[in-house]
C-alpha cells in the first residue's frame, strides 16, 4: 500500500477516472473490507432473515409476533428502563461533570475520567455481585438501613425487580453521562463567562442566556445515548433477574440458546431488527446533535 | 483561585464516592470473608489464583484482546493517516461508517453474527478479534481522529518524505510517536473493551475470562466475587497509572 | 454616559508566589488612550483584569472618576472589554451579541437592536448582523467584539491584546479603526499589548511594564527619545549597545567625548545606548573605524549593519539615497550624533 498522496497533477479524463477512483478509495479498502464482512454483512443478513419464514419464503409473521405478548411487554419494559435510567442519571451526571471539569485540578480530572471509563463498562455478573453485597437481602447497606429503621425488603422490593434493575443500571449510566457530557463542559470557554460578566450579566444571567443554551443540545444528546445504553443492556439484566421480567435483550438471548420452538425460528432476528430501529431513533439524533455542537466546541 | 475549600466540588465528589464505593467495598468485604475459619482472609483470592483455569482464561482473553489491538493499529493508523492527508472524497463516508456500531445494540449484532460466519471460523482468532474490533471502532476511530487533527500532519509527512522515508517508515518513525497519547488511548480503550466484552461472547457460546467468571459463580460464589474484584480493580489501577504518568498536552490552546 | 478618568492606586496582586503586580499606580485621564506595553508575564494583563473586576487585587484601590469601585463586582462596573479572541457568544447572532450589554441593562428589544445596528454600522459589519460567530473571520469577530463593548456607552474601554491573534494586514487596519472610534466617542481607554509598534502608533501615552512594575509612562515621543531605564530603551524601538568606559561623567565613542545623560549607579565599564538614526556613517579610507557587513534596503531608508574593530555590531539608519555607495566590506567611519548619551551597566 503505497498511495501517492503528495503528488498533484490532474490526470486526463476517461481512463483516469478509474485510476483516480482507485487512488481515492484503495487505501481505505482493508478497513472497509473488515467493516463490510464482520459488521455490515451480519447486520444485512439479520435483516434479510428476519423477513424469512421457516420455509424460506418472504413473510412479515416474525414482526407480527414481536408486537404480541410477551415481546410487546419486553419492548415496553426495555424502553422504560432505558428512559428511566437515562432520566435519573442525566442531571446528576451533568452536574457532576460540570463541577469536576470546571473546578477540579488536572490530576483529579484525569483520574475521574479513567474511573468513569472503567465504571461505565462495568456490568453483568461483577456488577450484580457488588449490588448483592450492598443491597441484597444480606447486604451491608441493607443492614445499615435496617438499623436506621428502613427495611427495604419489607415490601416486594428485590434487586430482581424493575426498580432494583433501575438502581443497578445507574451504576454504569451515571459514569457514562459524565464521560459523554464532559466535552461540552470543557468546550465552554472562560472568555464567554468573563465577557458576559463584563457586559453586566450576573452568574445566573450568564447561565440562563449563554451557558445553558450552549449545553442543552449536548445534554439532550447525552440523554439519548444513555437511553440506548439502558435499552440495550443485556449482561446486567441477565445476571440479576431469573427471566421473570420481560426485557427484549433477555428474550433474544433466550431464543439464541437453541431451545426454540419451530414457530420461533427467525423470531429472534425480527426482535433484533426492531431493537436496531429503536436504538437508531436515539443514536442517530445523538450523532447529529454532536456534529452541530462541534461547530462551537472546536473553535 | 482561593485556598479555601470548594464546597460544591467537595459535595459532588463525596456523593459520587459514596455511590461508587459502597457497592465495591461491600463486595470486597464479602470476598475476604472466610466462613470456615470465621473472620477475614485472602482465601478466596488465593483459591482463584490457584485455579488452573484462572490463568488459562486470563491469557486467552488477553491474547484475543492483544490481537484486536493489533488489528486496530495496523488497519486504522495507516488508513486514517491517509484519509487525513489525501482529502479523499470518501472520508465523510468512512467517518460515518465508523460510528455505525454505536447504533446497533450488541445483542442484535450477536444474532446477526451467529448466522453469518462459517463454522470453521467461529471461536477462533479469525473471528472474535475482528468482532471486538468492530465494537471498539467508534471509540478507537474517534481517539485517533482527534490525535491526527491536533498535529501538523501534512508538514510532518512532507518533511519525512522529502528526507527519503517511504510510506511505512514515515508512519512508524514519525507519525506514531507524535500522536503517541492518542495511540495509547486507542490501545487502552480497545484492550479494555475486548477484555471485558461479555454480551457478544456469551450469546455466541464462546469462552473467555468474563464468561468463565459467570460459570465459576455457579459453584463458588465467594470465589467468583474475588475474581470479579480483581477484574475491576486491576484494569482501573493500570489505566490510572498509565494516565497519570503520561504527560497530556492540552488540546485547547489557552495562553 | 460620558467617560470618566481611571485610577489604579497601589495595586498589588500575587499568584501563588509570583508577584504579578507590585504597588502598581496608574492614572488615565478622561478620553485618553493609554497603552500598557511589556513582555509576557510583566503584569499588564493582570492590571487590566483587576480594573475589569475579573481578578481581585490583594491591596490597593481602583477608581473611576471619584468613585471607588474596588469592591464592586465585575458585572456592575460598567466597563466595556474586548478580549484577545473567542469572546463572542456562539449561540447568539452578531446583532444579539452586540445588544447583549444593553439587554442586561433591561433596554427594550427594539431600542437595543437599533443601537446594535448603529454600532455595527460604525465598524462596517451591519450586513453580517444575522450571522453567527463561526461564520465570521477573525478580524470581523474582533470588530463585533468592539461594537459589543461600546454598545452600552461604557465609561471605560478595556482592550486585552485585541489584535494579537490577527493577521498582519488585518491588524494594521483594525488598529486604525479602534483609534478612530475611540477618539470620536471620547471613551477613556486602557489598551494592553506586547507589540511596541502598535502601542506607539495608537496611544496618547504608553506605559512600559516589567515584572509587575511600571517603568515609565510617557507620550510615545518622549518614551522613544528619553527612555528612563535601559529596559525601556531596549524594548521600545531598536537600540545599539556600545561598550565604553564611563570616566568623569563622559564616555568616549568613536573618538568623541560625549557627556552621559544620567548618573545612576553606573560606573567603570558601561554600555552606551544609541539609536540607529543617531549613528552617522561616512565612507572613508583613511580614518575608518568600522566596516560594513550588510546593507538592508527598506525603501526610503536603509539599515546599514557594521562591525567595529573590537567586534561590536552597530546598526545605522540612513536615507537610501545617501547610503548608496556603501557595500559589504566598505571601510567607514562611524560617529555618534547625540549631544548626550544614555548609558547602562554592562
Amino acid at each position: 500500500m503505497t498511495p501517492n498522496v503528495i503528488e498533484g497533477g490532474a490526470p486526463s479524463r476517461g481512463r483516469a477516472s478509474l485510476t483516480s477512483f482507485l487512488k481515492n478509495v484503495a487505501p481505505a479498502l482493508p478497513l472497509l473490507a473488515i467493516i463490510g464482512y464482520f459488521f455490515l454483512f451480519p447486520i444485512g443478513r439479520l435483516i434479510y432473515v428476519s423477513f424469512m419464514s421457516n420455509e424460506n419464503t418472504f413473510t412479515l409473521d416474525n414482526f407480527r409476533t414481536t408486537m404480541q405478548e410477551p415481546y410487546r411487554s419486553g419492548f415496553i419494559n426495555s424502553i422504560k428502563i432505558g428512559l428511566f435510567s437515562a432520566a435519573i442519571a442525566a442531571l446528576p451526571g451533568a452536574i457532576a461533570a460540570y463541577f469536576i471539569e470546571s473546578r477540579g485540578p488536572v490530576k483529579l480530572r484525569r483520574t475521574i475520567s479513567v474511573m468513569s471509563g472503567v465504571l461505565a463498562n462495568t456490568g453483568g455478573v461483577p456488577l450484580a455481585f457488588m449490588f448483592y453485597a450492598a443491597l441484597g437481602i444480606q447486604g451491608q447497606l441493607t443492614k445499615v438501613l435496617k438499623f436506621f429503621g428502613w427495611d427495604i425488603y419489607a415490601g416486594r422490593f428485590s434487586l430482581a425487580t424493575f426498580l432494583g434493575l433501575l438502581i443497578v443500571y445507574l451504576y454504569f449510566q451515571l459514569p457514562l453521562m459524565v464521560i459523554v457530557f464532559s466535552p461540552a463542559i470543557v468546550a465552554l470557554r472562560r472568555e464567554w463567562s468573563e465577557a458576559a460578566r463584563n457586559l453586566g450579566a450576573s452568574q445566573l444571567n450568564y447561565w440562563i442566556k449563554i451557558g445553558i443554551p450552549l449545553l442543552f443540545p449536548s445534554f439532550i444528546a447525552s440523554f439519548l445515548l444513555l437511553f440506548a445504553s439502558g435499552f440495550s443492556a443485556y449482561a446486567t439484566a441477565n445476571a440479576l433477574t431469573i427471566g421473570d421480567i420481560a426485557l427484549t435483550p433477555l428474550q433474544i438471548g433466550g431464543l439464541l440458546d437453541g431451545n426454540v420452538s419451530a414457530a420461533q425460528l427467525n423470531l429472534g432476528k425480527a426482535l433484533g431488527v426492531v431493537m436496531i430501529v429503536i436504538s437508531a431513533f436515539a443514536v442517530i439524533p445523538y450523532l447529529a446533535i454532536q456534529r452541530r455542537s462541534a461547530r462551537w466546541q472546536k473553535q | 483561585m482561593k485556598r479555601k475549600l470548594d464546597l460544591p466540588l467537595t459535595i459532588t465528589l463525596s456523593a459520587l464516592a459514596l455511590f461508587v464505593f459502597i457497592p465495591m467495598l461491600s463486595a470486597f468485604e464479602f470476598s475476604i470473608r472466610t466462613p470456615a475459619k470465621g473472620g477475614y482472609g485472602w482465601d478466596q483470592y488465593l483459591w482463584a489464583i490457584r485455579e488452573e483455569e484462572f490463568f488459562y482464561y486470563i491469557i486467552r482473553s488477553g491474547w484475543l484482546a492483544a490481537v484486536t489491538v493489533l488489528i486496530t493499529l495496523i488497519v486504522l493508523v495507516p488508513t486514517m493517516t491517509w484519509l487525513h492527508l489525501s482529502k479523499s472524497t470518501i472520508r465523510p463516508f468512512v467517518d460515518g461508517i465508523s460510528l455505525l456500531p454505536l447504533v446497533i445494540p450488541v445483542v442484535a449484532f450477536a444474532v446477526g453474527a451467529q448466522i453469518s460466519f462459517p463454522e470453521f471460523v467461529q471461536d477462533t482468532v479469525l473471528e472474535l478479534p475482528f468482532l471486538y474490533f468492530v465494537l471498539a471502532l467508534p471509540y478507537a476511530y474517534r481517539t485517533l481522529d482527534i490525535g491526527l487533527n491536533s498535529i501538523p500532519l501534512k508538514t510532518l509527512t512532507e518533511a519525512a518524505r522529502s528526507a527519503g522515508a517511504n510510506w511505512w517508515r514515515t508512519i512508524i518513525t514519525v507519525i506514531i510517536p507524535v500522536i503517541k497519547s492518542a495511540v495509547v488511548g486507542t490501545v487502552a480503550i480497545t484492550f479494555a473493551l475486548s477484555l471485558g466484552e461479555y454480551t457478544l461472547t456469551v450469546l455466541l457460546h464462546w469462552d473467555t475470562f468474563p464468561t468463565w467468571v459467570t460459570f465459576v459463580a455457579q459453584e463458588n460464589i465467594l470465589g467468583a466475587i474475588a475474581i470479579s474484584m480483581m477484574s475491576l480493580i486491576i484494569p482501573f489501577l493500570v489505566l490510572t497509572a498509565v494516565t497519570l504518568v503520561s504527560p497530556e498536552r492540552s488540546t485547547q490552546g489557552r495562553k | 454616559m460620558s467617560s470618566k478618568s481611571l485610577t489604579l492606586r497601589n495595586i498589588s496582586k500575587r499568584f501563588g508566589n509570583v508577584n504579578a503586580l507590585n504597588n502598581f499606580n496608574l492614572e488615565v485621564g478622561v478620553g485618553e488612550l493609554v497603552a500598557l506595553l511589556g513582555p509576557s508575564g510583566c503584569g499588564k494583563t493582570t492590571a487590566l483584569r483587576v480594573v475589569a473586576g475579573l481578578e481581585h487585587q490583594d491591596t490597593g484601590s481602583v477608581l473611576v472618576g471619584d468613585r471607588d469601585i474596588s469592591q464592586t463586582p465585575a458585572h456592575k462596573r460598567n466597563m466595556g472589554m474586548v478580549f484577545q479572541a473567542y469572546s463572542l457568544f456562539p449561540n447568539l447572532t452578531v446583532e444579539e451579541n452586540v445588544a447583549f450589554g444593553l439587554q442586561m441593562r433591561k433596554v427594550s428589544k427594539h431600542v437595543r437592536l437599533k443601537k446594535a445596528h448603529e454600532l455595527l454600522d460604525l465598524v462596517g459589519l451591519d450586513s453580517q448582523s444575522k450571522r453567527f460567530t463561526h461564520q465570521l473571520s477573525g478580524g470581523q469577530q474582533q470588530r463585533v467584539a468592539l461594537a459589543r463593548a461600546l454598545a452600552f456607552e461604557p465609561e471605560i474601554l478595556l482592550l486585552d491584546e485585541p489584535l494579537s491573534a490577527l493577521d498582519a494586514q488585518v491588524r494594521v487596519n483594525l488598529r486604525e479603526e479602534i483609534r478612530r472610534l475611540q477618539l470620536s466617542l471620547g471613551t477613556t481607554t486602557l489598551f494592553v499589548t506586547h507589540d511596541q509598534e502598535e502601542a506607539m502608533a495608537l496611544s496618547d501615552r504608553v506605559g512600559v511594564m516589567n515584572n509587575g512594575v511600571l517603568e515609565q509612562i510617557e507620550t510615545p515621543d518622549t518614551l522613544y527619545n528619553k527612555p528612563a531605564t535601559s529596559f525601556v530603551a531596549s524594548f521600545v524601538g531598536t537600540m545599539n549597545r556600545i561598550p565604553a568606559q564611563l570616566i568623569d561623567g563622559h564616555v568616549q565613542l568613536f573618538g568623541k567625548k560625549i557627556p552621559v545623560l544620567r548618573n545612576g549607579n553606573e560606573s567603570g565599564n558601561v554600555v552606551a545606548l544609541v539609536r540607529p538614526e543617531s549613528i552617522a556613517i561616512k565612507s572613508t579610507e583613511s580614518d575608518a573605524n568600522a566596516k560594513v557587513l550588510t546593507r538592508l534596503f527598506m525603501g526610503a531608508s536603509s539599515n546599514i549593519v557594521c562591525q567595529t574593530k573590537d567586534g561590536t555590531v552597530i546598526q545605522s539608519l540612513m536615507s537610501s539615497a545617501e547610503s548608496g555607495d556603501l557595500h559589504p566590506g566598505s571601510a567607514v567611519k562611524l560617529e555618534v550624533t547625540n549631544r548626550e548619551v544614555l548609558i547602562s551597566n554592562a
